[in-house]
């Protein structure tokens, strides 16, 4: 090789070394969290929360927090195997889940009906959510409070998702989704329809609000204060799942996150707290 | 006179490759490296198959059959209940099936027209500050990731094609069926293309630049055109390369998930060729796609098998693919440039 | 008179001249209507190629260069819910960075021994062919069944030095070591092809003329077709870091996805890559409407800060393997 290319490797390499060796990391009781993607930005509020609170502080810092993602399926798998301290999943715990492990409720979530900012229908109730959902009715124009003539277009979450489990569970039960419903991976593709196509309908979790109308569901807004104090329905849990019992640093952080006032201020900037 | 050379070309060969032990053991050393890297890879495949085996054994032939809503059955499966004699296993994935051969084998039709054209152009045509910038710039086009090209679909291709392309009465004829919102095969196979054009074009003009230059040469003293001193010569020349670059390019449309999930609209339907135009613009779920959007279940049983048996039907149709591409590499190589 | 003599010699001579020069044919065309279609398309698709790319890049560009700032690179990210607050990217970068560079390098090496163990050996030839298929296979297997598989493969005891070992006793399986190898594996098809597609563009004249020589087999590799197959060795490398730079599933998977990179242990250096991180193509994916994020704002700025980059490596991958036009006429 020339000796030019030589050097511009050499200085490939050095850089890579540099890059890699930032300051090196302190002991401390680690939690260690991974799983649901929905859950993890409440997560990581919270443990930036409990860091900066005054118990933490006190003790000069009092654990560390490893957060990381990967869907609530990897995280229950990894509690159950003991890999990490606490899963996350937004899923309502089913039979088939190994044995062993406790599901910590920290917070609920909020599902609300959404449409095109067009579309000016203010309420549904739930037979007609049920009706337009299931296919039953698949015109806009049959449906009470819409000023919209045109096929509906049914927008829902993928077959494995717990937000879908848990509409179907809330909503839906005994009928199901349309067959036929467009399915989107995530809310933030499903906000991505609704803004997009005036004929779309579909489901958001209380944080995807930006740009679209929001559908009262049985003459109940989708707020975080109707959610609160329960006269919104529409409601799921969210978990911090243990192996066995929550016990340790992991107890006391999620006592904190049930009763603490500060706490629980975090968790209602988007989602509803345990309180 | 000529076998005399030959002959003297051949033992020189067979002595340089057979007498000196460095050559066997860089041989060993090599071909110890490939099998290491194929035994991990086999053992990939085994683990995949045997973790799909349970769904593939449930259903039998009927896996590949159609016939069931696949979604529901798949919901079904999700929701099956705790004890392993009570999973429910049942699946027709022939819907799946189609809508991975049909959005793979388009767009790799589309991709190597596109790329013998445009590699063409870069290596002869394209005048030299425009060759200069247009290399790099497929090589930087291979770089973006399927989510941004998924995000590019949903924010400027499904809702232009829902807009000007889907009318009310389309949505009508299949209101009961399905929903024409603009997610649809038109949507996925357009950017599957533009996505694997890249490989191919970046394959195609290394080995059109690497045509010897006195065989273009030969043909232009002829009196042949540059068109078709190209086409006769080059092109001809490359034709296992084309292949290569082809399967290369087919195996990546398999295997391509997160942005033909957000594109093609996530529903396991089998788009039916008798609907003439609507047929593009009708939505479907190829197998990877599938396998993206179920990653959240894995950890139940029955349905995790599902999703393995599905990752295992895209492995063996590569191996296949593979072979394939293997055989039609062999049979054109008599004409190319190489040494085997 | 002698005037009009030379006048009249020079103009015979001027006749002759053009009699002797061949009369240009007067054809209507020399290029048949297929041969000017095939240019036209060729100068058609050409143009789209350009156009297509110049609209992706000015597209991303427009959405997100407004928000990429020096702060914004150099800043690690925060978890917030206000987008003034969440800080940067700068931990994906490294991320990206970190990994690309550790999966080509694992990655070129290997894949030019294969390759030229597959052009110039390959015996036995159906181990050969199952080689090909298998790294065939390898692009056609959705990254999420290889994330799965490496996840299972470095959460076994033996490997546990590679990433780090929970209170239970059980190995995380996630770190960089993971996620590099996996991506490895991921570029290694395309520096197998790449390498491949140039060994057998090389002549047979020019293997024969160097036993002709005297050379060994490993010799000729060495010396004769590996510095003529550089640039096949670039396509291929080059292709394979695109791939590296443009997964998400192996990241989300195997590397954790953490928003700043926690490392793990004490060793300077050792720690990073046996620790957690994130990549500038995962903080897109959470960032953007595909995940659950609510800042497409900065992940579009990521997307573009992400090209840069490629395209930063591209160059740098060109001027390491720069040779001249290569011509074995």
């Amino acid at each position: 090789m020339k000796s030019s290319k030589r050097t511009i490797l050499g200085f490939l390499l050095a850089c890579l070394a540099f890059v890699a060796m930032p300051v090196a990391a302190q002991a401390k009781p680690t939690i260690t969290i991974s799983g649901s993607t929905t859950v993890a930005p409440l997560a990581t509020q919270l443990a930036k929360g409990y860091l900066k609170s005054k118990k933490c502080r006190k003790n000069g810092g009092c654990v560390k927090f490893k957060i990381l993602q990967g869907g609530s399926d990897i995280g229950v798998a990894d509690v159950s195997r003991g890999r990490v301290t606490l899963g996350m999943s937004s899923r309502i715990p089913k039979e088939s889940d190994p044995g062993g492990i406790v599901f910590n409720e920290i917070a609920k979530d909020a599902l609300c009906v959404a449409t095109h900012t067009d579309n000016k229908i203010n309420d549904m109730t739930q037979d007609q959510v049920q009706d337009v959902f299931s296919g039953a009715v698949r015109d806009w124009s049959d449906v009470p409070g819409s000023n919209l003539n045109g096929t509906v277009n049914v927008t829902i979450r993928t077959a494995a998702s717990g937000t879908q489990d848990a509409f179907d569970k809330i909503f839906m039960a005994p009928k199901k989704t349309f067959s036929g419903a467009s399915q989107k991976a995530s809310n933030g593709l499903i906000e991505q329809q609704l803004q997009r196509d005036p004929l779309a309908l579909g489901y958001l979790s209380l944080a995807f609000q930006k740009g679209v109308h929001i559908v009262n569901y049985k003459g109940v807004p989708c707020t975080l204060r109707a959610a609160k104090s329960g006269q919104y329905p529409g409601t799921r849990p969210l978990f911090l799942v243990s192996r066995g019992p929550a016990s340790g640093a992991s107890k006391k952080w999620i006592n904190w996150i049930r009763n603490n006032k500060q706490a629980l201020r975090i968790a209602s900037s988007s989602w509803v707290p345990f309180k | 006179m000529d076998e005399q050379y030959l002959g003297i070309f051949d033992e020189s060969e067979q002595a340089s490759k057979e007498e000196h032990p460095t050559n066997r053991r860089v041989e060993l050393m090599l071909g110890a490296l490939a099998s290491l890297v194929l035994v991990f890879i086999a053992g990939m495949v085994i683990f995949v198959f045997l973790k799909g085996l349970p769904s593939l054994t449930g259903n039998g032939i009927s896996w590949f059959g159609g016939g069931g809503n696949v979604d529901e059955q798949l919901t079904n499966i999700f929701n099956s209940p705790a004890e392993p004699e009570n999973y429910v296993y049942e699946l027709s994935a022939f819907p799946l099936l189609w809508s991975t051969f049909l959005i793979s084998f388009i767009a790799v039709c589309f991709a190597t027209v596109i790329s013998i054209f445009s590699s063409i152009f870069i290596v002869e045509f394209a005048p030299r500050p425009l060759e200069r910038i247009l290399e790099p710039v497929v090589k930087f086009l291979a770089a973006i990731p399927s989510v941004i090209y998924g995000l590019l679909g949903v924010l400027v291709l499904v809702p232009w094609i829902n807009d000007t392309l889907i009318t009310e009465e389309m949505r009508v004829s299949v209101r009961y069926v399905i929903q024409l919102d603009g997610t649809s095969v038109l949507a996925g196979v357009i950017i599957l293309t533009i996505m694997i054009l890249p490989i191919m074009i970046a394959i195609i003009t290394d080995s059109l630049r690497a045509v010897p230059q006195v065989w273009r040469e030969g043909a232009l003293a002829l009196g042949v055109n540059r068109w078709r001193a190209l086409r006769t010569v080059s092109l001809r020349a490359i034709r296992p390369a084309i292949v290569a670059a082809a399967v290369l390019a087919t195996a990546r449309a398999l295997g391509e998930a997160i942005m033909l999930a957000m594109v093609t609209g996530s529903i396991g339907f089998a788009p039916n060729p008798f609907d003439g135009f609507l047929f593009f613009l009708e939505p479907s779920r190829p197998l990877a796609a599938t396998i993206i959007d179920g990653a959240e279940g894995l950890s139940v049983e029955p349905f995790g098998q599902t999703m393995y048996a599905f990752a295992f039907i895209l492995i063996v149709s590569t191996g296949l693919l593979s072979f394939a591409g293997w055989a039609a590499r062999k049979s054109l190589s008599r004409y190319s440039i190489g040494a085997k | 008179m002698s005037t009009t003599t030379t006048r009249k010699r020079k103009q015979e001579a001027v006749r002759q001249t053009r009699a002797a020069r061949p009369k240009k044919i007067k054809s209507k065309d020399s290029w048949s209507i297929g041969d000017r279609i095939g240019v036209g398309l060729a100068w058609f698709f050409g143009l789209m190629l350009c156009l297509v790319a110049a609209a992706i890049t000015l597209y991303m560009a427009w959405k997100g260069v407004s928000f990429v700032n020096w702060e914004i690179i150099s800043t690690s990210p925060e978890a917030s819910l206000e987008q003034s607050k969440t800080g940067g990217f700068l931990d994906p970068i490294i991320g990206t960075v970190l990994l690309t560079v550790i999966g080509a390098a694992i990655a070129t090496p290997i894949g030019v021994a294969i390759a030229i163990w597959l052009t110039e050996y390959g015996r036995p030839a159906p181990l050969a062919r199952f080689v090909e298929a298998g790294i065939e296979v390898i692009v056609g297997a959705p990254s999420i069944v290889l994330a799965i598989f490496g996840l299972l493969v470095f959460q076994q005891g033996f490997l546990s030095p590679f990433s780090f070992t929970a209170e239970g006793g059980a190995v995380f399986g996630r770190s960089f070591f993971a996620a590099g190898a996996v991506m490895s594996l991921i570029a290694l098809p395309f520096v197998v092809g790449g390498t491949r597609e140039a060994l057998n563009s090389i002549p047979r004249h020019v293997r024969e003329a160097s036993y002709a020589l005297g050379k060994d087999q490993a010799s000729t590799i060495r010396r004769v077709l590996l510095p003529s197959s550089r640039s096949g060795i670039a396509t291929g490398s080059t292709l394979g870091m695109a791939q590296i730079a443009g997964d998400t599933a192996v990241v989300v998977v195997l590397l954790g996805a953490s928003l700043q990179i926690s490392p793990e242990g004490d060793i300077p250096g050792l720690d990073v890559l046996k620790g957690t991180g994130s990549t500038l193509t995962s903080f897109v994916f959470q960032n953007s409407p595909a995940g659950e994020g609510n800042a497409p704002d900065k992940a579009y700025a990521a997307a573009f800060v992400l090209l840069l980059l490629v395209i930063l490596l591209n160059l740098i991958v060109n001027l390491v393997t720069r040779k001249g036009k290569q011509v074995w006429g």
